[in-house]
C-alpha cells in the first residue's frame, strides 16, 4: 500500500471513526481528540498495518485502546460537566424523529461500556463478529453475549415490549377472539 | 387451553440471561434505531482539522525523505 493509498484511506474512515468516538466516549469534543491521537499513531504505525486486512478495524483498535488508556476517566468529567452529545442534539432538527433519537442515544449511554461498543460494532458499523472479537480482544461467544445483553438492557431502558411484555397480550387477545369479534372494542 | 397457561419460557426471559432471544420487531428496532444513531454522526460534517493534520503529516515525510537524500549526497 502506498503512502498515499493509506492517506486516502485514513481520511475515508475518518467519518466512522468520529462515529465510534462519539459512540463511545458521549462528547463530540472528546471524540474528534480521541481521532486526532488515533490518526498520529495510525501514521507513525504504517509499517505495521497488513494490506489486504481491513483498515477499519485496524484503526478501530488503535482508537479503542486510546480511549481505554487516556480518555475514558476524562469522557465521564465532561459528560458531567456537560453532558452528553445527545442531551445538547435534542433539540435539533427534526422534532419527532429527534426526540426518538436522543431518547435512543440516552439509553445508549446508560449501557456498560463493553456492551455500547460491541453493539455499535457489531450493529452499526459493517464490522464482523470475527473482526469485533478481534478488536476486542476476547471470544466471539463473548461479543454475542454482550450483544444480546445490550439488545435486552435497550429494549429494557425505552420500555418496548418484548417477548415478556407479548406473553400477556397474546393471552388477552386469544380471550377476546374467543369471546367473539363484537367484543373487540379496545 | 393452553393459550392461558402459555407463560414465557425461561429462554424468553431478557434480564441476565446471555441465550434471551428478544422478539424479533424489537430487535429490528433497536437495529434501525442503532443506524440512525451511528448514521447520523457519520453523515456529520467532517471538521477541517484532519485533513490538515493528515497533510501536514505528509508534508514533514516528504521533507524528511528529500532531506535525508540530501544528506547521502552531501
Amino acid at each position: 500500500m502506498s503512502a498515499v493509498d493509506f492517506k486516502e484511506g485514513l481520511i475515508a474512515e475518518i467519518p466512522n471513526l468520529r462515529a465510534f468516538a462519539a459512540s463511545l466516549s458521549g462528547s463530540m469534543q472528546l471524540a474528534d481528540d480521541l481521532v486526532q491521537d488515533t490518526l498520529l499513531k495510525a501514521w507513525g504505525n504504517a509499517d505495521k498495518f497488513q494490506p489486504g486486512t481491513s483498515l477499519r478495524a485496524w484503526l478501530f483498535t488503535i482508537l479503542r485502546n486510546t480511549y481505554y488508556s487516556l480518555y475514558r476517566k476524562r469522557g465521564r468529567e465532561v459528560q458531567d460537566s456537560e453532558g452528553t452529545y445527545a442531551d445538547r442534539l435534542a433539540t435539533h432538527g427534526n422534532q419527532e424523529s429527534h426526540l426518538d433519537l436522543a431518547d435512543f442515544r440516552k439509553a445508549l449511554a446508560k449501557l456498560p461500556e463493553e456492551q455500547r461498543e460491541v453493539l455499535i460494532m457489531v450493529g452499526a458499523t459493517g464490522l464482523s463478529y470475527e473482526e469485533t472479537a478481534e478488536i476486542c480482544g476476547v471470544a466471539i461467544g463473548t461479543i454475542k453475549s454482550r450483544v444480546n445483553r445490550a439488545r435486552a438492557k435497550l429494549a429494557e431502558l425505552l420500555s418496548i415490549r418484548g417477548v415478556d411484555d407479548l406473553g400477556p397480550d397474546f393471552r388477552i387477545t386469544a380471550a377476546v377472539q374467543r369471546a367473539g369479534p363484537e367484543t373487540v372494542g379496545s | 387451553m393452553n393459550l392461558m397457561n402459555a407463560d414465557p419460557p425461561e429462554a424468553a426471559r431478557v434480564d441476565d440471561d446471555d441465550e434471551a432471544v428478544l422478539n424479533p420487531k424489537v430487535q429490528e428496532s433497536i437495529g434501525r434505531s442503532l443506524k440512525a444513531h451511528y448514521d447520523d454522526l457519520v453523515n456529520s460534517p467532517v471538521p477541517d482539522r484532519f485533513l490538515a493534520l493528515l497533510a501536514q503529516l505528509e508534508a514533514t515525510e516528504q521533507r524528511l525523505r528529500t532531506e535525508d537524500g540530501a544528506d547521502e549526497r552531501g
